[in-house]
């Protein structure tokens, strides 16, 4: 199996923060979600992907190449688009496509052309006059339409409008019809990544909690209702992530789900009413507060 | 160490500056053809006006030409999606110090340059001549500090203390030069005349601005990443 | 662009189980024939927004309950038993209707009601614009009244 990109044991401390021993890899054809709060370290590892900082300590490989030693042959087939990053206001998407498809030679102009019209975006316009929306799009079709072999993308939907966003997915879905293309993208919108992720990555101050398969993680988290007493037995269940009651209802969170559960219930005294899978938000929130043990 | 360095995409970055610089570059031509024109009146109140305002235009070229390239750059994000691109930090730095120098050098040269024509071709006295090249000199050395500030140092505040205070710097090298004898009676006669405190001046100058330069491409291109 | 399935974030089943259901729903009616070459899961997954490993644990389940066969290096395709198939799922009809009686019997509810229960659940099922009307327009269970909405529009539940 080809990996998009690899990381082993890698650490990076700011003054503020720190990114510890983070180890992860993203398969070939994938399109892997990072999922964290505000400041949990997304944009980090996603600069230390693009080469853009270095780590302190670990490896990282990105399409086969060392980082941040090859940062330049990483860069050319990498597509790297983050929230902080700004087109130049006075000049027109023309000048931008115009400079970035003198500098990759894979530069698609009728890929571009399509995105142009499905974006809904002007190219005569200068930069300076499009809304947040336009602005973001205009930069994934700078970086879709150089066709990479991997697409790190920081944030791409933040800010976006309901319509802009599907927009935005559904092109980043049909990235994936070549199976030889990866896509790493970072939200804090869970809907995005239960929607679109292959696998997903949580991440919470700096470090991994968890890295999976995503129906396997959604598979591994259960809501149950049920009617009775919560023991203190109950309570000190592995298993268990959240525990709410009102009057005789109690509500159960639990991860690592086993089919015998609802049996072991029930021999606890419970009257088991309702077992749901659990929606990504639900568990990322009930993780966190948990304090983040997946 | 081993130079492994981009240079169609260098080449396509300085492209790019000189483009981000092109209009904002007309304009100051413009300025410098009027000062000229005050200058070649060779009357005292059109002289002074007039070397006045080509040296607004120089300082003004200088501070702009780094604003434009580095600071703005920064201040609104787009530095983010040049260092995106297959650059690593010493092609970049490469990149801004050529692409810096060329937007500031070309309308410097080319203001230069008249100003010599105009001193040698109109009634004004020959001799300026040195008195201007030490001048322009002076705004060179200028450039080259606060460019090597602006590439090192990201607080707007202190790159903008350091550009004004290094061209305001120059009133009181004006009234420098006035102490030195041999270069003020130069000034005032047809012949021009370098002396050894004018020559050393301006050697100086080129010296230390070169040094400044080659500082910050060390400086910068060693690093093994941006951040 | 016609997508080939109609899955919604709107819906309340899991999108594997989305494609599941509406893939089966299809084959039971006839509309994909058996031998019919279904889509690639990446080309399944892009055209329909959602990611390939989804899709490929919706045809995992889609063969193990033989609805579907995949040949090595061919792709996947409608199973040639829809008979077999059939009796399958009638099992598992049959398998579900027993627990529900034995279910019904512990909560000690009489035949009307859980006949009462059972349109109820059916009602719940589909949006029928009332109850009585429901007889005539019994079609076999399908997808094709689900919102004609194959992406997420808006943030979800």
């Amino acid at each position: 199996m080809t990996l998009a990109l690899e990381l082993k044991g890698v650490s990076k401390h700011y003054p503020q923060f720190s990114l510890s021993d983070l180890s992860l890899t993203l398969p070939e054809g994938q399109i892997m979600g990072l999922v964290g709060v505000n400041g949990a370290g997304k944009s980090t590892l996603l600069r230390l992907l693009t080469g853009l900082a270095a780590a302190d300590s670990g490896q990282i490989e990105v399409l086969g190449h060392r980082l941040p030693a090859a940062q330049v042959a990483v860069k050319r087939g990498v597509g790297f688009a983050s929230e902080d990053m700004r087109l130049y206001r006075g000049q027109t998407l023309d000048w931008h496509i115009e400079l970035v498809r003198r500098i990759y030679p894979e530069w698609d102009a009728s890929y571009a052309a399509s995105l142009m019209r499905r974006f809904d975006l002007r190219a005569d316009q200068p930069i300076g006059g499009f809304s947040h929306g336009q602005r973001v799009k205009a930069l994934l079709l700078l970086c879709l339409a150089r066709r990479p072999k991997l697409l790190l993308l920081d944030e791409p939907t933040t800010g976006l409008d309901p319509v802009a966003r599907a927009e935005v997915l559904e092109s980043l879905a049909e990235v994936l019809r070549d199976e030889r293309r990866s896509v790493l993208f970072s939200s804090h919108n869970t809907h995005d990544v239960e929607q679109l992720a292959d696998s997903i990555a949580f991440i919470h101050r700096g470090r991994l909690l968890a890295c999976a398969d995503k129906e396997r993680f959604l598979g591994d988290w259960r809501r149950i209702l049920c009617m009775g007493e919560a023991t203190p037995e109950l309570s000190a269940w592995p298993e268990l992530a959240q525990l709410r009651s009102a009057g005789r209802q109690i509500e159960l969170k639990v991860r690592r789900w086993q089919d015998d559960i609802p049996a072991r219930l029930t021999q606890a005294g419970l009257d088991v009413q309702r077992v749901d899978p659990m929606a990504l938000e639900d568990i990322f929130v009930t993780t966190v507060r948990a304090g983040g043990a997946a | 160490m081993k130079l492994d360095l981009n240079w169609p995409t260098i080449r396509l970055l300085v492209v790019k500056d000189w483009q981000l610089f092109q209009k904002q570059l007309a304009a100051y031509v413009l300025g410098g053809i009027v000062a000229l024109g005050f200058l070649g009146l060779a009357k005292p109140w059109a002289f002074y006006i007039g070397s006045l305002l080509l040296i607004i235009v120089q300082v003004a070229v200088a501070c702009f030409a780094i604003s434009t390239s580095l600071l703005i750059e920064r201040k609104e994000q787009t530095l983010a999606f040049v260092m995106s691109l297959p650059v690593s930090p010493l092609d970049f730095t490469i990149a801004k110090l050529a692409g810096n120098l060329l937007t500031f050098l070309v309308p410097f040269a080319v203001i230069g340059l008249a100003t010599l024509l105009v001193i040698l071709s109109t009634p004004l006295p020959d001799g300026l001549v040195v008195f201007a090249l030490l001048l322009f000199g002076h705004i060179l050395l200028a450039y080259c500090a606060s460019l090597t500030v602006a590439m090192q140092v990201e607080s707007e505040g202190w790159n903008t203390f350091v550009m004004i205070a290094s061209m305001v710097l120059i009133n009181p090298f004006i009234m420098l030069l006035g102490q030195i004898e041999s270069i003020r009676e130069v000034g005032r006669g047809e012949a021009i005349v370098w002396s050894g405190d004018a020559v050393l001046i301006l050697s100086a100058q080129l010296l230390l601005g070169l040094a400044l330069l080659a500082f910050t491409a060390w400086w910068n291109g060693r690093k093994p990443a941006f951040y | 662009m016609n997508p080939m399935l109609l899955l919604s974030a709107s819906d309340p089943r899991p999108m594997y189980q989305q494609i599941v259901d509406q893939v089966t729903a299809r084959v039971m009616a006839g509309e994909w024939s058996p031998g019919q070459s279904l889509p690639s899961i990446r080309e399944l997954a892009a055209s329909s927004g959602v990611s390939v490993i989804t899709v490929k644990r919706a045809y995992e389940d889609l063969e193990r309950a033989g609805v579907i066969s995949t040949r090595h290096g061919k792709g996947s395709v409608v199973s040639d038993q829809p008979d077999q198939l059939r009796g399958l799922l009638d099992g598992t009809l049959d398998l579900h209707l027993a627990e529900a009686t034995a279910t019904a019997a512990r909560l000690g509810l009489d035949r009307a009601t859980l006949h009462h229960r059972l349109d109820a659940a059916l009602d719940a099922n589909r949006p029928a614009p009332s109850r009585p009307a429901a007889r005539s327009d019994v079609a076999p269970a399908d997808d094709t009244a689900s919102p004609a909405t194959p992406f997420r529009k808006g943030n979800g539940p």
